[in-house]
């Protein structure tokens, strides 16, 4: 048993626990000590993932390949970008408390865990640790009715999803005799023989996964959550914890039932289209932008389970890379939104942008940067995001996918330029209230990654490409 | 292996319980349109049905990991049941109800 | 390293200026600009000194990779050898000058002068990329960034619609030629697997014998992406057929047009040609269709320059007709003529340029030569500057112009064959580039002066920020041939090019050149003199010449004063079909299609994201419905379809 593949995770956990004792301890107001505590916590498992020796351990249950190792970079990347965001928000939304940041670690060392899991025991404590902590997360504004409600309604519905899941795990393990990765592969090598009892769970397991991501039709929560959290929450949300389920989905899909990727593919394909043309859709008739952006996720995770839906080693990559820029254009865009104060409050309608390139152009320059690439305009990093995606279908022969991609990104890039329009065309409304640096370094780095990711994909495409063929073997 | 009125208990049986369980646990959830804490309850009768299964298919097989599994869940699920209620605590200092009707303020 | 500070220099003027312009003003962003490419220009020619009489080693630097995907891999690199060298160096030195005129050129604009030198810095940096590129893909982004750079400069003055029609035209005609080109790079990345210019020159000999079968017949590989290469060298160099935005791109400011229309871009398609010679000597088929198209470009567009009466037209026109004269070398496989033409080229042609600048600033801004004339007392130094660059074009000794063009017609000839027509095409296009640089001179120059009574009064000399750059200039002009001659195309060339250019071993051009018949080598300079002295007679002293000539061959002056009708064939040919297309499209395909299934699909949206605003209800019971719905809909497809 090589216990030393989980370093990155005890390390983070034992620093979480820390972080926490410092907190309570602490006479004083903590919350700025503790967030720098857990940023450095977070380097310090970003550097422990990429540095640590490749392996199975655990007795199986714990795997480190290239692929967790590009995962767990990524949900740390996401996570600190939140974390700064949040620091100046909950300050002045008076919600500021130590525990935030110690929540946010917690959730992702079950988010590590998801992305590392071999056995579906791992992966149902992963996603419960990650869960549990987002409950109390998008209820943290715990004197707005709005913030509990989102946490209401996202513990309710996560954890009817959990149980599906359960339920489906539980099938699974009885009708193929284990819970290992690997086994599980070896028991369903052959297609045609396949138990309808396997094949239920296989489903319910996948739904457990897709509620995880808002794929349609198991999003409904996602509106509500995102509009509801505060926004660096909502911001999280939007993040690691759906880079960590469709990582989870991918590894379960293509390893323990990757003999039955003919079978599976259809149910992929279909949830991709709707959600493809739910998020659409749906994001027109939306007036508050923290809605808006919760269906431009719903339709972006259906743009990436088209990479699944290929089915192959360039499908996952560009899977891998769709997320990778979504996590940074999503981040360039909720910093924007974090952005939106006025005479101290957060507003959050579309119409409060009126004008603001007149009132604070780099604001709007970010913000348009940010719309303009998760529309996927050329040259910015969403198109290139896209790109990829269509690639793989093209080459796997998913035509039809690849044209309802292309359309919805058409109808997706209606709403987007609305806010673009918004904000450069019509009356300026009243000014905003000064920015805060942190905010201002988020919008800045996010959108330097987008606008030049062009100029040099090749380290993130690499690396995507690396870790899809330790998937496919 | 028990029997009931001359009939052997088999794993199917257990699974039929269990997924009866598990149905009215959903139904539970969406039928229900009086109290979060019903709510609650559902989700509880959900986990059980998937103890129910793992432990009866631990047993089938012969196999340690399904009960072990079992533990887990359960201890999950105290846990998700202690935060599922300090939620709902939450909600109603702010609303006044724990009505599943009221909770409807953001839509569309 | 020096030689990326040459390159990347330009990048932050760019940057700088373009982005802080607003902020810093009109003047710190010139200072901004002009300090950049001093520092270039200092890094760039010190890079051509190193490698071309130093003898320092070839090599490249490494910026980072770029494109990785499957085997398909792209890196930015720096080549660093004597070809992309001497391209730098020139650019570099060339770019400064035109930057340090601009200046004074543009002092009186309306418009925030911080954006034009922005656009000089991006247009240098992406010459540069071009230049130094290590493989096809960084020189396409070069090759498309001065594409860019001159579409934004060549409509520079926005409000005219004159100048948006000619940016829209370079832009729409290297477009065209741009598609073989891209479609060359692909075949090359086919035959060799690779687009980085190491490996594919090493894989020459491998490939020697690839054949593409395409329509029932083979085609030698390397001839078919000679060929393709060629046509995009032609978009951008105003070859014959794909010439016409050049002449109408004098519509942005004369610096632009020194810049980029005459010294520098035009001169990517040549540079091209040597950059590719490798492949190119192997393909002798597209080598002749190289030389003809040269050849005939030399002549064809030299007709033209003697008709017309816009000063910066013939000069146009005259650049059009020189490229002609390179790619004649390079189609006889003479690419260190041709580059060598380039450069002494770009010296004065840029010279003519400015001084044309001159002209037209002394005369308020006027550019047709018969409202000119007298002014040689009143701008003598820009006369004399003048002198000096029609005396370098017309290859007079010792000007620059007498070496490279004397080797171009020499190589043609002895290269025999399809060369003898590359020959007398440019010996009769010598005598009429001598013919019309005169009539520039003395039309402008000398004369009664037929200038109004306003603009008479406000001719002066240019500033010394104009004639400063216009003196070094003709200094170049005059030195560059005799001094470089020996490296460029002399014994010293070996040495020189090393393995930057490639001939094949079968080639003895070169070495042939000293064995011709003398009359080859004097001929040049004789049509060169006896058209100095036809202009001399026609606008001079007998003015009434050039009218009964008019009158008395008046089909063929009509062809050649109309351009030879390309411009009316092309909107005959391809303007007029497009426009009938794009608008029976709008009516059709717009009007009722387009607006009306897209009007249909967004009223169906529209009520599409009603619906789903219904079905969000903010209800914890419908969204736990639709989410079983969802389980049952997938349990039963996948058992269905199982």
């Amino acid at each position: 048993m090589n216990w030393a593949l989980a370093i990155p995770e005890i390390v983070l956990s034992v620093c979480g626990m820390g972080i926490l004792i410092v907190g309570v301890l602490r006479r004083q107001d903590s919350t700025f000590l503790c967030s720098m505590l857990t940023l450095g916590a977070f380097l310090l498992a970003a550097i422990l993932s990429v540095s640590t020796v490749q392996g199975i351990g655990y007795h199986g249950q714990f795997v480190i390949d290239p692929f967790s190792g590009f995962v767990k970079l990524l949900i740390i990347a996401g996570a600190a970008l939140c974390l700064i965001l949040a620091l100046d928000y909950n300050r002045k939304q008076r919600i500021s408390r130590f525990e935030f940041p110690v929540l946010m670690l917690f959730s992702v060392v079950g988010m590590m865990v998801m992305a590392s899991a071999s056995n579906l025991m791992t992966l149902y404590l992963g996603l419960e640790l990650q869960s549990l902590a987002l409950y109390v997360l998008a209820a943290f504004a715990r004197d707005d009715v709005r913030s509990s409600e989102a946490g209401l309604k996202y513990f309710v519905l996560s954890a009817l999803a959990t149980g599906l899941l359960l339920y489906g795990i539980s099938l699974v393990y009885g009708f193929a005799g284990t819970m290992d990765f690997a086994q599980i592969a070896r028991a369903a090598s052959d297609p045609v023989h396949v138990s309808p009892g396997l094949v239920v769970g296989i489903v319910f397991v996948l739904v457990g996964l897709a509620f995880k991501i808002s794929a349609v039709p198991f999003h409904m929560w996602t509106p509500d959550v995102y509009e509801g959290a505060p926004t660096p929450v909502t911001l999280f949300f939007g993040t690691s914890p759906k880079v960590a389920a469709i990582a989870v989905m991918v590894r379960v899909m293509v390893h323990p039932f990757g003999h039955l990727t003919d079978q599976w593919h259809t149910l992929i394909v279909i949830v991709s289209i709707a959600s493809m043309i739910w998020g659409a859709v749906a994001a027109i008739g939306q007036a508050n932008i923290k809605r808006m952006m919760a269906f431009s996720a719903i339709g972006h995770m259906g743009y990436a389970l088209i990479g699944l839906a290929a089915g192959t080693a360039v499908g996952i990559r560009g899977l891998l890379v769709y997320m990778v820029i979504y996590v940074f254009m999503t981040a360039g865009a909720f910093a924007c939104i974090t952005a939106m104060r006025r005479n101290g409050r957060s507003v959050e309608m579309i119409s409060d942008l009126n004008g603001l390139a007149r009132n604070d152009p780099a604001l709007a320059g970010a913000m348009a940067v940010a719309m303009f690439s998760l529309a996927g305009i050329p040259i910015l990093s969403g198109f290139f995001a896209k790109l990829y995606i269509f690639l793989a279908a093209v080459q796997a022969g998913m035509w039809t996918l690849a044209i309802i991609g292309v359309l919805t990104s058409v109808v997706g890039a209606f709403y987007y330029l609305r806010v673009i329009k918004v904000m450069y065309f019509d009356a300026p409304a009243e000014q905003f209230d000064a920015r805060s640096p942190s905010l201002t370094f988020v919008a800045a780095v996010t959108t330097l990654f987008t606008t030049f990711f062009f100029l040099f994909p090749a380290p993130v495409v690499g690396a995507a490409q690396a870790a899809a063929q330790a998937l496919f073997g | 292996m028990l029997a009931v009125g001359g009939l052997p208990v088999g794993l199917g049986h257990y699974l039929t319980v269990a997924a009866i369980l598990l149905v009215l646990g959903v139904f539970g959830i969406f039928l229900n349109r009086k109290n979060v804490i019903i709510i609650l309850m559902s989700i509880e009768l959900i986990l059980l049905s998937v103890n129910l299964n793992l432990v009866a298919f631990s047993a089938a097989l012969g196999d340690l990991v399904g009960q072990v599994f079992a533990m887990f869940v359960l201890t999950v699920a105290a846990a998700e049941a202690a935060i599922g209620l300090a939620v709902v605590v939450v909600y109603f200092r702010n609303r006044g109800s724990i009505q599943v009707e009221d909770v409807n303020l953001m839509k569309g | 390293m020096i030689y990326a500070v040459a390159v990347f220099a330009p990048l932050l003027g760019a940057i700088v200026s373009g982005l802080l312009g607003r902020s810093i003003g009109d003047r710190a962003a010139e200072a901004v600009s002009i300090l950049v490419m001093v520092v270039a220009a200092i890094c760039g020619v010190t890079s051509f000194i190193w490698i071309g009489f130093l003898h320092e080693p070839d090599g490249t630097v490494d910026i980072g990779s770029w494109v990785v995907s499957g085997s398909f891999r792209t890196s930015w690199t720096l080549r660093y050898d004597t070809l992309s060298a001497v391209m730098v160096g020139m650019v570099t030195f060339v770019s400064t000058l035109i930057h340090i005129y601009s200046v004074g050129y543009m002092e009186h604009d309306a418009f925030p002068r911080y954006r034009f030198f922005a656009y000089l810095n991006l247009f240098t940096f992406a010459m540069l990329m071009l230049v130094t590129s290590d493989n096809l893909l960084q020189l396409f982004f070069g090759w498309e960034g001065v594409g860019l750079a001159s579409y934004l400069l060549i409509g520079y003055w926005y409000d005219r619609p004159s100048a948006n029609a000619a940016a829209i035209k370079a832009m729409m005609v290297n477009r065209v030629a741009d598609l073989p080109f891209a479609v060359g790079i692909a075949l090359v990345f086919l035959t060799f697997g690779s687009i980085e210019f190491p490996i594919v020159f090493a894989g020459i000999q491998q490939h020697m014998n690839d054949m593409y079968h395409v329509l029932g017949s083979d085609w030698r590989a390397y001839e078919v992406i000679g060929f393709l290469l060629f046509i995009g060298a032609m978009g951008k160099s105003a070859q014959i057929f794909l010439h016409t935005w050049l002449p109408d791109a004098m519509e942005g400011p004369t610096p632009v047009s020194a810049l980029i229309h005459a010294a520098t871009m035009v001169t990517a398609g040549v540079f091209l040609m040597a950059r590719m010679s490798p492949i190119m000597s192997y393909a002798p088929g597209a080598l002749t269709f190289v030389t003809i198209i040269g050849g005939t470009t030399s002549l064809f567009a030299a007709t033209i320059g003697c008709t017309q009466f816009d000063i910066k037209k013939v000069i146009a026109y005259s650049t059009c007709s020189q490229l002609g004269y390179m790619f004649t070398a390079a189609g006889v496989a003479v690419y260190q003529a041709s580059i060598f033409h380039l450069f002494c080229h770009a010296f004065f042609k840029a010279l003519l340029f400015l001084g044309a600048g001159a002209v037209i600033h002394a005369v308020s801004g006027e550019q047709d030569m018969r409202k000119m004339g007298g002014l040689w007392k009143k701008i003598p130094i820009t006369y004399t500057v003048m002198w000096v660059g029609s005396l370098a074009l017309a290859g007079i000794f010792p000007f620059a112009g007498y070496y490279s063009k004397d080797a171009i017609l020499e190589a043609a000839y002895s290269a025999g064959g399809v060369g003898y027509y590359g020959f007398w095409c440019g010996l009769i296009a010598a005598g009429l580039t001598a013919f019309y640089s005169w009539r520039v001179i003395i039309m402008t120059f000398h004369g009664p002066s037929r200038m109004d009574h306003h603009v008479e009064e406000h001719v002066h000399e240019s500033p010394w920020v104009m004639m400063g750059p216009c003196i070094v200039l003709a200094i170049g002009a005059l030195i560059a041939g005799f001094t470089l001659r020996h490296e460029f195309i002399g014994e010293g060339w070996p040495e020189f090019w090393r393995d930057s250019i490639v001939i094949t071993a079968s080639n003895h051009v070169l070495a042939n050149m000293e064995e011709l018949p003398g009359w080859v080598g004097i001929a040049p300079t004789l049509v060169g003199l006896l058209g100095i002295a036809t202009a001399y007679t026609f606008y001079m002293f007998v003015p009434s010449l050039p009218g009964r000539m008019a009158s008395m061959f008046r089909p063929i002056y009509l062809l050649f004063y109309n351009k030879w009708y390309f411009d009316e064939i092309y909107d005959a040919l391809f303007v007029r079909p497009g426009f009938w297309i794009a608008r029976t499209f709008w009516q059709v395909g717009d009007v009722t299609l387009i607006n009306g299934v897209p009007d249909g699909m967004a009223a169906l949206t529209a009520d599409g994201a009603r619906g789903i605003s219904k079905v969000q209800t903010g209800s914890l019971a419908v969204y736990a419905f639709v989410m079983l719905i969802g389980v049952v809909v997938l349990v039963a497809l996948y058992l269905l379809i199982r």
